[in-house]
């Protein structure tokens, strides 16, 4: 069962009571969720038996209190990263998700220092133009969003009105402009290799705005994921986490193949 | 309607059969002078005023001697200097995407835009060529097409994991002309394959079939179409059949009556039904097996062919009437004429009085 191995803990940091989960052991992946709140996936799954996943759910998400604390994406990566060195870790990387993209990168660029590399998976933090957004529509229009083939997910009940409205509340107040150039701007300066992922049925975050990361980040490296709506980590779990898990273990070398075309001796 | 003038460009000597055919006999001279007669046939096409020429991709046998059609195609771009170049494939399941993407490129620029880029799944033969599964092929074909399109739109190099492809890096030079992309044209005889081309909006091509067969493709096309929010022009379908035209019809019947002496051609299918057979077991036809099994074993009398719409035979005037005819049945907008034999001077006359008596009179239709 999906997340089956990942145990929740609280971590107390900027005065919020963090929820996270956590798998596996090996070089830590600190994951930002999505606009959706903390969702484990297969991907998850598959990543942590290679590594230690320490996946957080961000304050003013899930059954945490309403967050009215926070002002922007900038802000809460300060949170996060306050969280991040209450666990005790000084090389980490970081895996974050649309919304949580943002959150990610504002951490990286605060404590670049502790961070061994970036992976953005269909990330929101730089759009072109606004498109559909699940949490602000209908449950069923929200999976044709999520998932490139809604049927193939496992039936799980929607998440209900007063959480989905909570968590549009909060992400609409702190992401801020599609084009947000004093962010921009400081992305120049990420020394770290960063992988970002777009699915390539994704309407959310569209393929055709990956050009937007590869022209902000320094080192960034784009995987078009093939038959992928938004929730990568749902459609494709296999591919994002090979592509991922190779990334992370080889960083830029990734680009070049080493596993063996050989059929027989 | 405009008219594409197609060549296999086959061995134009006697040779063995089956599929893959042996090269016992094979003469060096006689495939130079059949590549020679068809850079001949498809550079009068061009002057006499084909509005396309057309290559394909076969391998291992006599039927055609383009097993890599951007070969030949890089040739037609320094022959053909007005109609388009159309290639109907490459088989794009058997290949690299990417470099299909490249050569597409290549070519598009050399002719300045006037490429027309099919994408075939190939005949079940193909399957055996560079040993692929064809149970997969038409996964592997749809990710192909939509991999080549992004190849294509992409301004930043980007990486590709999909099913059946990975890619680190992709970042193609030179790219295409025509923006964003070339004309695309997907074989589309079985329902998924019309659905599937009706989907992305993408041509359809119809070949080796008969106009009532067609005209069901293209009904399932225009519906799918529908659905997917747009209404399909005739330059969106195109249906390939063979021709002949003589100064008479008596004249055409007696050419044709003539090429009966000349080496026979055997469709690769045909000419190992072992293979043919084997391969339609991995579920390669998809859901309209005997139809489809039916439409690449079609083999008719001449008359039956006339009236099915798999030829068109007779003076100027009778193909235009029968074109007339395939125009109010089927609606598509391209024809893709085969020669119906190489018989040297006639098939040369052929092309030259479909040019100036025939295709004039296709504007109106």
């Amino acid at each position: 069962m999906t997340g089956k191995a990942f145990e929740e803990r609280f971590v107390e940091a900027d005065g919020f009571n963090i929820r996270y989960v956590e798998a596996g052991s090996g070089p830590p992946l600190v994951c930002l969720h999505g606009g959706g709140g903390l969702r484990l996936a297969p991907a998850h799954d598959i990543l942590a038996k290679n590594r230690r996943v320490v996946a957080f759910e961000m304050p003013g998400f899930g059954a945490s209190p309403e967050n009215r604390r926070s002002v922007s994406t900038e802000d809460l990566g300060r949170t996060m990263n306050a969280a991040v060195k209450a666990l005790g870790l000084n090389s980490y990387s970081l895996m974050g998700t649309s919304f949580g993209s943002k959150v990610a990168l504002w951490m990286a660029i605060e404590r670049p220092e502790t961070v061994e590399s970036i992976v953005l998976i269909s990330p929101a933090a730089i759009r072109e133009q606004q498109g559909p957004v699940p949490t602000h529509v209908a449950p069923e229009e929200a999976a044709k969003l999520l998932y490139a083939h809604p049927e193939r997910q496992p039936k799980s009940a929607p998440p209900s009105r007063e959480l989905v409205a909570k968590h549009a509340a909060l992400t609409s107040r702190l992401l801020g402009p599609g084009r947000d150039a004093p962010f921009e701007a400081r992305l120049a300066e990420l020394p770290h290799p960063v992988l970002a992922l777009f699915g390539t049925a994704d309407r959310v975050t569209p393929p055709e705005g990956a050009h937007l990361f590869s022209e902000a980040l320094p080192h960034c490296h784009i995987i078009l994921v093939y038959d992928a709506a938004h929730a990568i980590d749902a459609d494709r779990p296999e591919a994002l986490a090979s592509v991922v898990g190779d990334f992370l273990a080889r960083q830029d070398r990734f680009l070049v193949r080493e596993t063996s075309g050989l059929i027989h001796p | 309607m405009k008219a594409s003038f197609f060549s296999s460009v086959f061995y134009l000597a006697q040779a063995p059969g089956g599929w893959p055919a042996a090269s016992t006999g094979y003469s060096p001279q006689d495939a130079r002078r059949s590549m020679v007669t068809a850079l001949e046939q498809f550079r009068l096409a061009d002057e006499v005023g084909f509005d396309w020429v057309t290559v394909a991709e076969h391998h291992y046998g006599p039927m055609g001697l383009t097993p890599n059609p951007m070969v030949f195609a890089g040739a037609l771009t320094q022959v053909v200097k007005r109609a388009r170049i159309a290639l109907l494939g490459p088989n794009v399941p058997i290949l690299n995407p990417v470099r299909v993407a490249e050569e597409f490129a290549m070519l598009d620029t050399l002719t300045d835009g006037r490429l027309i880029a099919g994408m075939m799944r190939g005949t079940p033969n193909e399957y055996v060529t560079y040993n692929t599964n064809p149970a997969e092929s038409r996964a592997i074909f749809e990710e192909a097409v939509s991999l080549i399109r992004r190849a294509w739109t992409e301004t930043q190099p980007f990486g590709w994991e999909g099913r059946h492809f990975q890619f680190r890096s992709i970042s193609i030079w030179p790219r295409p002309v025509q923006q964003p992309y070339p004309p695309i044209f997907v074989s589309g005889s079985s329902p998924e394959s019309a659905g599937f081309a009706a989907r992305n909006r993408i041509s359809l091509g119809l070949a080796v079939t008969t106009v009532p067969q067609a005209a069901k493709s293209v009904a399932l096309y225009r519906e799918a179409a529908r659905e997917a929010g747009w209404t399909p022009r005739p330059d969106n379908i195109l249906y390939r059949l063979s021709f002949h035209v003589a100064d008479s019809d008596a004249q055409a019947r007696s050419d044709f009556e003539d090429s009966a002496r000349l080496p026979q051609r055997m469709s690769p299918i045909q000419a190992n039904p072992a293979l043919e057979k084997a391969v339609a077991a991995t579920g390669y036809y998809g859901t309209d097996l005997s139809k489809q099994r039916a439409r690449v074993l079609l083999s008719h009398g001449i008359e039956e062919r006339i009236t099915a719409g798999q030829i068109l035979i007779g003076s100027a005037e009778t193909v235009r009437s029968q074109i007339r005819d395939i125009a109010d049945k089927l609606g598509a907008g391209v024809l893709d004429l085969v020669p119906a034999f190489q018989s040297g001077e006639p098939t040369f006359r052929s092309i030259r009085l479909f040019g100036e008596k025939v295709r004039p009179h296709l504007n109106d239709l």
